[in-house]
């Protein structure tokens, strides 16, 4: 992006980082949001971009196997968790990528530019890309695919995301390479979206419903075999849009291969240590688990990283005894953080305060830590009118163990509040069928890298002042709605924290969800397998992993 | 043993007008029905052997509060995962729970009392209970069948079929998830699986009965068909019944585990030990293998000792007929 085309944001960024109120690595973040290009940023801040490897480093060939479970996928639109997309994304691609920082970078966009107003979004589309069949990526795919996210009739999770701001008759077509959205209000998470684990760009000429009938994607590799529930495996194609290091077309690898081991993790841990597998799909396994076995490994490398992912403790406020924001309280009051940290997640993971906005999201603003205090949860029970104590149902997923550790660490704990926790376990996709029923339960909320995504996604009402899909609790707050309005349009990162200082307030006060814990997420690989990186959204990219001779 | 027996039973009660006296001899009674019943069991090895393995669990499970100072829920969060010391002494689990205070306790579960729900329990185990409806239902169910016989034999039968032939896993898991998972929901669904197989083989005894010579006569009587069925056939097929109902206890716990394990079985914080032997399973790779190791044993000892009683029992049983 020229200098001349530069947002105004940024400079008021560069202000700010020159004033010390940001930090760099906030500027390279919100510069990249406005479209401004890492390297470009960087330079900006100070900063040289490292760069990723040497060309003398890499060797070309081999194939690395993963274990991981092989689910039917027909419309990358509706996948609904990270596991398929881990294999569809080798053979599709997302329009931005945002790395382990948070940093957000064109893909298959060369770049993007947002009015000043947030309000209208240009994306330049980066040209010469080829679908694996051939045909040309082009603004009709991005319009095609876009169609389908906004299609209550696909059902993808994409819909939820961005129906607050944008309807099929916002995309605009204005050349073969630019595409621009004119949102009913201003979002500045526009990129970040884009790389929202459904939003493979798929080709408008040939897909008809059945991604695995016609695969055709920008990626590296091409479906070769695909057998569900045993096997998918991927061959690198040769004509891939991305250079390696040497200067030769990605992927460095000849194929990879995604071998079902079931969901148990131990078959997947032995297989791993024999060297039967390379890696491991984690984002369906016990990851604490996996790092307490494997961490000393010499033949391992497990691979830390924090992340904006959460178990939420979530009270549907229609709902007796929830809609008394006493005894919400009174339950919150119960978590003993340090305990369900250290036991449930091995203190492996950050504290949380009871608001959906991590310490690592950017706009995180810190709020005091609510103390384990059962006193004070009995005494707010007999003002909400159970002087003699409350018996309340927790719905939990069985397959989700340091949820079950959680709920029974809250059980133990809330007993000398008078409030008795009856643990209701279930299947975990029996969980997921109510999920946004149940009264009282446990949710597991994925990493996304804005705090104003999953406010947006979970805690707002829709215009009509119904609650959107995802809003599990039915909550809903007229000033939280507001302020996370403003929020989402404030540029001024100072502006934005401060209005998130309030938001987090009023969560933390008369919110609907309890928050003991953020947790960490691990890649985990055989030492031979180089470039394999951690990232707190558990996506897996092999374009540049090679191994080591 | 059998000629003093005999002797005994048929002494006219001393005191008949007396109700103290009565009680004291029905107690009597009582204990000299325990007492032939241990000696029977003490005269077969394999039956002593199974007797005093399910003895010491009924024993922890009844005496459980007085063996521990800790509570089966009780968290020491500073200490999980430990191996056997002198504090816990078969070491903690991951909430830092004492391991040998949860399995008595579950043992309290399977034998001793059945949690309705959170503050109500009920005596009799839950695997006791489970056996027990069962015995129950598929009893009446078999001797209908059996004694009358004709289309409510041809209708019970072929439901009963119908049952069998659906893999028992799978109906457990269909019904406790229909139901939920909690004490009682495994109690029926334990029970149902148990009707079919104790149906059948009352029903197979009452065939066998019903051509005896004292049913001819009580039917010469008049006596009518309930009667003929629960005072003249019921009490005839009970050795059997007895024995099978033992082995049936031992399926019963092995069912629990199973479904504890899938996660289907009595709901957290209770030491049940199929989920504590799931829930161990994660840290074995980790060289904590306790938490896994002693319910497995305790499911694998309960069960192999109900099964040598049973078969020590058929063997003396069979041997005295």
């Amino acid at each position: 992006m020229s200098q001349k085309h530069m947002h105004p944001g940024v400079f008021d960024l560069k202000s700010q980082l020159d004033t010390g109120k940001i930090s760099r690595r906030e500027f390279i973040r919100y510069a990249a949001l406005l479209g401004v290009s890492v390297t470009a940023a960087s330079q900006m801040a100070g900063l040289t971009w490292p760069g990723r490897a040497f060309a003398g480093s890499v060797k070309r060939g081999g194939s690395v196997k993963v274990s991981a479970p092989i689910e039917r996928v027909t419309h990358p639109s509706q996948i609904s968790w990270i596991a398929p997309s881990n294999q569809i994304r080798q053979v599709a691609e997302y329009l931005t990528y945002t790395d382990a920082d948070n940093v957000t970078h064109p893909y298959l966009l060369k770049n993007w530019e947002a009015s000043d107003d947030l309000l209208t979004w240009t994306l330049n589309l980066r040209q010469g890309v080829l679908f694996n069949n051939g045909d040309e990526f082009t603004s009709d795919d991005v319009v095609f695919t876009m169609n389908q996210w906004l299609d209550k009739d696909v059902g993808s999770s994409m819909l939820g995301l961005m129906k607050s701001y944008l309807d099929p008759t916002d995309i605009e077509k204005v050349g073969k390479y630019q595409v621009k959205l004119h949102l009913k209000r201003a979002e500045i998470a526009i990129p970040e979206h884009l790389f929202h684990y459904p939003a493979l760009v798929m080709n408008s000429r040939t897909f008809e419903g059945d991604f695995i009938k016609q695969p055709h994607g920008t990626g590296p590799f091409t479906v070769e075999m695909f057998r569900e529930g045993e096997r998918c495996v991927l061959k690198a194609r040769k004509d891939y849009w991305k250079k390696g290091v040497d200067g030769k077309s990605l992927p460095y690898l000849d194929s990879v291969q995604f071998i079902n081991l079931g969901t148990e993790l131990a078959p997947q841990i032995a297989a791993l240590q024999s060297g039967d597998v390379d890696s491991m799909d984690m984002s369906d396994l016990p990851g604490p688990q996996a790092f307490k076995a494997l961490k000393d490994n010499p033949e391992v490398k497990v691979m830390g990283i924090p992340t904006n992912s959460a178990r939420v403790l979530r009270m549907r406020v229609d709902v007796k005894p929830w809609d008394d924001n006493r005894v919400r309280q009174a339950i919150k009051l119960c978590q003993h953080r340090e305990k369900i940290l250290g036991l449930a997640y091995y203190g492996e993971g950050l504290i949380g305060q009871d608001v959906h906005v991590s310490p690592m999201h950017p706009e995180y603003c810190e709020i005091d830590t609510p103390k384990y205090d059962p006193e004070r949860a009995r005494q707010l029970l007999k003002e909400a009118g159970y002087p003699d104590g409350l018996e309340v149902d927790l719905n939990v997923g069985s397959g989700w163990n340091e949820i079950v550790r959680y709920a029974e660490i809250l059980k133990e704990d809330a007993k000398p509040a008078g409030l008795t926790v009856n643990i209701k376990t279930m299947p975990n996709s029996q969980y997921w069928e109510k999920w946004t029923e149940v009264g009282l339960g446990v949710t597991v909320w994925a990493h996304r890298p804005l705090g104003t995504m999953v406010l947006n996604l979970a805690y707002i009402a829709d215009d009509e002042g119904k609650p959107v899909p995802w809003n599990e609790t039915n909550w809903s707050d007229k000033e939280f709605g507001e302020l996370l309005e403003q929020a989402n349009g404030t540029l001024d990162i100072e502006k934005r924290r401060q209005i998130f200082c309030k938001l987090e307030k009023i969560q933390q006060d008369r919110g609907s969800i309890g928050i003991p814990f953020w947790i960490n997420q691990w890649m985990i690989c055989r030492k031979r397998v180089e470039n394999l990186n951690a990232h707190p959204t558990m996506y897996m990219y092999f374009d540049d992993v090679w191994l080591k001779s | 043993m059998t000629e003093q027996q005999t002797a005994e039973e048929m002494r006219p009660e001393t005191i008949p007008d007396q109700g103290e006296g009565s009680v004291l001899e029905s107690q009597k009674g009582f204990w000299r029905k325990i007492k032939s019943a241990v000696q029977i069991i003490l005269t077969s090895k394999t039956a002593t052997v199974g007797f005093l393995l399910v003895f010491f669990w009924v024993g922890v499970a009844v005496l459980a509060p007085a063996l521990t100072p800790y509570t089966p829920t009780e968290q020491d969060w500073m200490h999980p995962n430990e191996g056997p010391s002198a504090k816990h002494i078969l070491g903690t689990d991951e909430l830092g729970r004492d391991l040998w205070t949860r399995i008595i306790y579950g043992a309290r579960v399977v034998l001793v009392y059945l949690p309705v729900s959170e503050h109500v329990t009920i005596p009799g185990g839950t695997a006791i209970w489970s056996v027990f409806v069962a015995l129950v239902v598929g009893s009446i169910l078999g001797l209908i069948s059996g004694y009358i016989g004709g289309w409510p034999d041809e209708i019970i039968m072929r439901l009963l079929d119908a049952m069998i032939s659906i893999p028992v896993l799978l109906l457990y898991l269909l019904i406790v998830a229909a139901l939920g998972a909690s004490a009682v929901n495994v109690v029926i669904a334990l029970a149902i699986m148990g009707i079919p197989g104790i149906a059948r083989l009352v029903r197979s005894l009452t065939l066998d009965i019903r051509t005896r010579d004292y049913i001819k006569a009580a039917e010469t009587r008049g006596e009518s068909k309930l009667h003929i069925m629960f005072v003249e056939i019921m009490p005839n097929a009970k050795g059997p019944v007895i024995i099978d109902a033992m082995l049936r206890v031992g399926y019963a716990i092995f069912a629990m585990g199973t479904l504890g394990f899938l996660g289907m079985g009595i709901p957290p914080p209770s030491p049940d030990w199929g989920s504590m032997v799931a829930k161990g399973r994660e840290f074995i790779l980790q060289g904590h293998p306790w938490a896994s190791l002693w319910p497995a044993l305790a499911i694998a000892t309960l069960v192999v000792g109900l099964n040598l009683m049973a078969d020590g029992l058929r063997e003396e049983m069979t041997r005295y007929q």
